[in-house]
């Protein structure tokens, strides 16, 4: 019986009674692991280099204790509610761009899927695009200043924040707008009262993600001289006033946690 | 007076609904029964045009209204509200809101897109929400409610849009049996109070016998049966259903 059970479970399923082939596991993970020494070998990575940049890093450090803000804790809240206020605009910024591009990067608005594919693409090849290549060209044109950090957040932001705009439109139920438009209402209303009470949560939630990481990116702008907080600290970095760096760095993690913090109540809230 | 002449609808290969002819009037509650798959839900969506006739036509009171189109074909959704079997609510919007949507097709755009209702529309859909006890909730989410107190919200959303006519599809399939009833009730209210005519699909045969005045039974897309609940008799029950010979289980399944 179990012979003939086992004979009749190997005729319909042939490749379920056997065990997986491992072979291609272990030979990826092999094929990784050499792959790993071969680049620690092309960029030098040896415990010899590590060492020497330890000792300077320990006088650095040394030399930084105890943090003291150098009599400019005006100036320094005043750069830090600066990198804010560039990190809220470059959002807003970003956000009223996407709004468009992701409605028409949804596959539920142009289900024409060459049109839609090629819009896509387009996104995702704009996201390679990081916010300090954008601020860097942007500085260079623009100047020295927030203006050009602002424009580099929002432009780094759109492609993303668009996609997912565009992914949100698509995972909407249609129902309730089917049953708006069964009451006989206009499309324009059909969106209003059927889709965007189910998306707008979804996209102030993105958004407030994104203002999370754009303050934190806020500051690496500044370094390339676009202002806020970064430029003060490369300023004292640049003199070896570690210890004012210092201060700067651990105020500048405290605002990063609030602002964490507060965003996620909110993005639980709307969830 | 609702006319459907030589009603069909083609899915790829699948003749979903095939060449239906119907009349239905005042004070008729018409139930359209039939197994999964009979055409009943597409021949619904077919008299409001959510689904478009591949043949035929449709006319109320002597107007053809299946070549309608733009604002002439949101009146007509206007005047036949349809009732879903999930309800079809906006689940983040209040209930008072998703009540008032049955009146946006009347109101002017910008107004609706700002959400502005006057009070005599709002004082409309609140007696509506009461006169099926669920005026209490005007002001929760949508969402919230269960499924029967949902499908007494679209019932007043579909009582705000003044109907001339009520299209249910499976309106009590999700609901337990004393959420049937009540649900069930209201349709048979709105339709001897008010003199609408509705059309409803059912699954069950016992909801069927008890409310409607008049059977419809639908098979493979064509009408097997018309006239009074009484006159469902075993012969013609096997013609809807099938006889319960074993089947193989995949037909199960789908059906």
């Amino acid at each position: 019986m179990t012979v003939e059970s086992r004979s009749q479970a190997m005729a319909i399923a042939p490749q379920a009674m056997r065990a997986r082939p491992r072979l291609a596991v272990m030979a990826s993970i092999i094929g990784g692991l050499l792959a790993l020494f071969a680049m620690a070998w092309d960029l030098q990575l040896a415990p010899g280099s590590l060492f020497s940049g330890l000792d300077k890093l320990a006088l650095f450090g040394a030399a930084a204790i105890p943090p003291s803000d150098g009599g400019q804790l005006p100036r320094i809240l005043k750069a830090l509610g600066e990198t804010f206020a560039m990190a809220f605009a470059g959002t807003c910024l970003a956000a009223v761009a996407a709004l468009p591009l992701g409605v028409l990067g949804a596959k539920t608005v142009i289900s024409q899927p060459v049109v839609h594919f090629a819009f896509r693409r387009l996104l995702d090849w704009f996201r390679g695009v990081p916010a300090l290549v954008w601020a860097l060209i942007l500085v260079s044109a623009f100047g020295l200043g927030p203006f050009g950090g602002v424009v580099a957040l929002a432009l780094a932001d759109v492609p993303s924040l668009a996609k997912l705009f565009s992914e949100a439109i698509e995972n909407c139920d249609s129902k309730p707008m089917e049953g708006v438009r069964s009451a006989g209402a206009s499309p324009l209303s059909e969106l209003r009262y059927g889709l965007a009470p189910q998306v707008a949560p979804v996209m102030a939630s993105q958004c407030l993600y994104f203002l999370e990481g754009n303050f934190r990116n806020a500051a690496v702008l500044g370094i390339v001289g676009a202002g806020g907080i970064g430029f003060e600290l490369e300023e004292r970095i640049r003199i070896f006033a570690f210890d004012e760096a210092l201060f700067i760095i651990a105020l500048y993690m405290i605002c990063v946690a609030g602002l964490d913090t507060l965003s996620q109540k909110l993005r639980a809230r709307l969830a | 007076m609702l006319e459907l002449h030589g009603l069909s609808k083609r899915f790829g290969d699948t003749l979903a609904v095939d060449n239906v002819s119907l009349t239905c009037g005042p004070g008729e509650l018409v139930g359209i029964i039939g197994r999964s798959g009979a055409g009943k839900s597409t021949l619904l969506r077919m008299i409001n045009r959510l689904t478009e006739p591949t043949e035929g036509r449709v006319s109320w009171n002597g107007e053809d209204v299946s070549r309608l189109k733009g604002s002439g074909l949101r009146g007509w959704r206007r005047r036949c509200a349809m009732i879903f079997q999930q309800f079809n609510l906006c689940p983040r919007l209040d209930v008072i809101t998703n009540v008032l949507v049955g009146v946006i097709a009347e109101r002017p755009l910008p107004a609706a897109l700002v959400k502005f209702f006057p009070a005599s529309d709002r004082a409309r859909a609140i007696l509506e929400l009461d006169s099926l006890d669920m005026a209490h909730a005007a002001l929760q989410r949508a969402g919230t409610l269960s499924g029967g107190q949902q499908q007494r919200v679209a019932i007043a959303r579909a009582m705000l849009q003044r109907p001339e006519l009520v299209l249910a599809d499976e309106p009590v399939a999700a609901l337990d049996p004393v959420n049937a009833d009540v649900v069930m009730d209201a349709l048979a209210r709105i339709c001897h109070e008010r003199g609408v005519p509705v059309i409803v699909n059912l699954h069950s045969l016992e909801i069927a016998r008890r409310y409607c005045t008049r059977v419809v039974a639908m098979a493979a897309g064509t009408i097997v049966y018309d006239g009074p609940p009484s006159g469902l008799t075993p012969a013609v029950l096997e013609r809807v259903y099938g006889s319960r010979s074993p089947r193989p289980a995949s037909v199960v399944e789908a059906a």
